[in-house]
């Protein structure tokens, strides 16, 4: 088998804390603790978590937008890290990101169609001319019309603005798109159109999307595959439908149970955790979960617990999933 | 059925703009009961916040103005109350929580002096000892561990879900019959959001308050609310009870909400039943029905005639000209 499109291995991104006027480090973010994950073309990799457990982190970190501190990102077999700065530009093309708030991600003083054409410009294809037709063309294709190349961000809603930015994202055909919250901003129904959009353009074009978002609802419709993180470590990964349905670590099944599902006749058994997120700053020893996790036993708080497989590409970094009830 | 206690009858409120009055809310009626929870739902810019502004007396002056309409809190029409008058209203009748506790909290002042400045509105002659005692007992009414240390410090020091809590408390404090929720667990996560709703639920039921839940998450309406009033661009699409709205909804507008929400049982990757097109800006409101541009039932009356809301069902209105068509 050839190997997947994006595999990343240990990743970790640590975040120094300084403080007093010498700003010396006093400490460190574990915003991202060894996240291994892979994706393979065309297929959905959904990241959920809630914030601050390094979701963003673990996109950015992947394409580079933030370096990591250790582990490797390999992209089509080759280790991000052992590029030459040539190799990297012709590599950079095919990963792109789709930011949540499309206001803050595309620059207010240029116009749309100078947003968009600027993955032309920044890797020397084509002149003027030709850049303007593939301009029409990708607002053709993400349901804008040509008009909308001679406007100003600000003009358009933000459902419009993010069609903007899937546009510039897809300009340079690339093979992986990382959509950062990409939905999270928009009102429902514009929502459903932008998911439609995102999933025929995956169709089409054959795109792996690492799709990074709270909501989880959203996250098991357009994903193949599911890892759910919790301050800096994935805790469970399985293929969409699996996760939703058979849940095995007791932080995923408290998040599913917790998603409030728009059928007022569905009453079910709700899992209220306690609390709030612990600091990554001085996460918790052994699980990470531990402080919040209803099925806490005395091993969770001193070990670290392994992957282990629930079932084929089921995996639970869980002490005790097995005893817990069904 | 208990005698409503909030009741608003053809609201109309807008803004004074450089281009002219801009008519934000378009005759909106509700009524909520003690202990009902009524939802508020609609998408960004519907006027669901300005409706609820405007119950508070807190629309932006000059700009914003109540045209018409009344606003019968326990059978006082507050929206002929002056500003002062509506000082005694808000907070001991009505209680608001906002969606960004943030920035509705002081970043410079400690959460115990900011509790103790509401209480001591409304208990002004009460010695600072027992407003003290009182304010420990507020936050440990909405959960928050470790009340006593909490009042000592400051609101950055607080996470988003105890910041919410805190001002719950402050919302509370004055035992207001009616509580104006607006997205209060829309920043917040899904676990931490769970915490909240669980928290105003067993709060209403213990003061008997009525509920006025603004949204835009059909999953949390569906789970707090007993009735939900639809809005889009200004004015009522549909208002039914909670079961009647999701079991079978008549307004397209509803039934395009409802369905572009991805359920559990949504074959996964499947095409999402989205609404096409966007809100029109206010200036460039279709005459008729505002949705009819957007509508794929739209027929020519639509598009001249503004409908009115009709009763369909037991506890059901529609603002839909072809409702009795689209029955099927």
């Amino acid at each position: 088998m050839s190997a997947p499109l994006l595999e990343v291995r240990n990743l970790k991104k640590y975040f120094p804390v300084r403080a007093g006027v010498l700003l010396r480090k006093v400490g460190q973010v574990h915003a991202v603790d060894d996240v291994s994950l892979t994706l393979d073309r065309g297929q959905t990799l959904g990241l959920v978590g809630e914030s601050g457990c390094g979701k963003t982190t673990v996109g950015r970190t992947i394409l580079n937008l933030l370096p990591a501190s250790g582990g490797e990102v390999l992209f089509e077999g080759r280790n991000l890290r052992e590029l030459d700065s040539a190799e990297w530009r012709s590599l950079r093309r095919q990963m792109q990101i789709v930011f949540q708030d499309p206001m803050e991600s595309l620059n207010a003083r240029h116009t749309v169609g100078r947003i968009i054409e600027e993955p032309f410009v920044i890797h020397k294809l084509g002149d003027a001319p030709f850049r303007r037709v593939w301009v029409a063309e990708l607002l053709e294709r993400v349901g804008l019309p040509p008009s909308a190349a001679d406007r100003f961000p600000h003009e358009f809603s933000g459902g419009q603005r993010q069609r903007i930015g899937i546009a510039r994202a897809i300009a340079l055909k690339p093979k992986l798109i990382v959509c950062d919250e990409a939905v999270s901003a928009l009102d429902v129904s514009i929502r459903a159109q932008i998911i439609n959009l995102l999933l025929e353009l995956q169709r089409e074009m054959q795109l792996a999307l690492l799709f990074i978002a709270h909501d989880l609802a959203v996250v098991r419709h357009v994903s193949d595959e599911v890892a759910v993180m919790y301050l800096g470590k994935i805790v469970e990964q399985a293929p969409a439908e699996e996760v939703y349905t058979r849940p095995a670590h007791p932080y995923t099944r408290a998040l599913i149970s917790a998603i409030p599902v728009p059928d007022p006749t569905r009453k079910r058994e709700r899992i209220v955790l306690q609390g709030d997120v612990p600091s990554p700053v001085n996460p918790p020893s052994g699980c990470r979960f531990h402080t919040r996790c209803p099925f806490v036993a005395p091993v969770c708080s001193t070990k670290v617990p392994q992957w282990e497989a629930v079932a084929p590409r089921h995996f639970v970094a869980c002490h005790r999933w097995r005893e817990l009830p069904k | 059925m208990a005698e409503p206690i909030l009741k608003v009858e053809n609201l109309s409120c807008g803004f004074h703009t450089e281009g002219g009055y801009q008519r934000v809310v378009d005759r909106l009626s509700f009524a909520v009961a003690p202990g009902e929870t009524l939802g508020i739902v609609g998408e960004s810019g519907c006027g669901k916040t300005v409706s609820a502004l405007a119950v508070m007396g807190l629309l932006p002056r000059p700009a914003g103005v109540v045209e018409s309409g009344r606003i019968a809190l326990d059978g006082d029409d507050i929206a002929s109350f002056t500003p002062e008058a509506m000082r005694g209203v808000r907070g001991r009748k009505i209680g608001m929580i906002f969606q960004e506790p943030m920035t509705a909290l002081n970043p410079v002042h400690t959460i115990g002096k900011q509790v103790l400045e509401t209480l001591r509105l409304y208990e002004p002659r009460t010695d600072q000892t027992t407003l003290r005692k009182r304010a420990h007992e507020l936050l440990e009414q909405v959960g928050i561990p470790a009340p006593a240390q909490r009042l000592n410090e400051y609101p950055h020091q607080l996470s988003g879900g105890m910041r919410q809590r805190v001002m719950i408390a402050m919302a509370i404090s004055g035992r207001p019959q009616v509580l104006i929720a607006d997205e209060p667990s829309t920043a917040l996560d899904v676990t931490v959001q769970a915490q909240i709703l669980e928290l105003l639920r067993s709060l209403q039921r213990e003061h008997r308050m009525a509920m006025l839940f603004i949204t835009h998450d059909l999953g949390v309406v569906a789970e707090l609310c007993d009735n939900v009033l639809v809005m889009y661009a200004g004015r009522v699409a549909e208002h039914a009870h909670v079961r009647e709205l999701f079991g079978s909804p008549r307004h397209p507008y509803t039934r395009g909400l409802i369905q572009s929400v991805p359920l559990p049982d949504t074959p996964a990757k499947s095409v999402l039943a989205a609404i096409d097109g966007v809100v029109p800006a206010l200036k460039l409101m279709p005459p008729g029905c505002r949705f009819s541009n957007r509508c794929q039932y739209v027929d020519n009356i639509c598009r001249t005639a503004v409908p009115a809301l009709e009763t369909c069902a037991l506890d059901h209105e529609v603002a839909c000209h072809r409702w009795r068509e689209l029955v099927a």
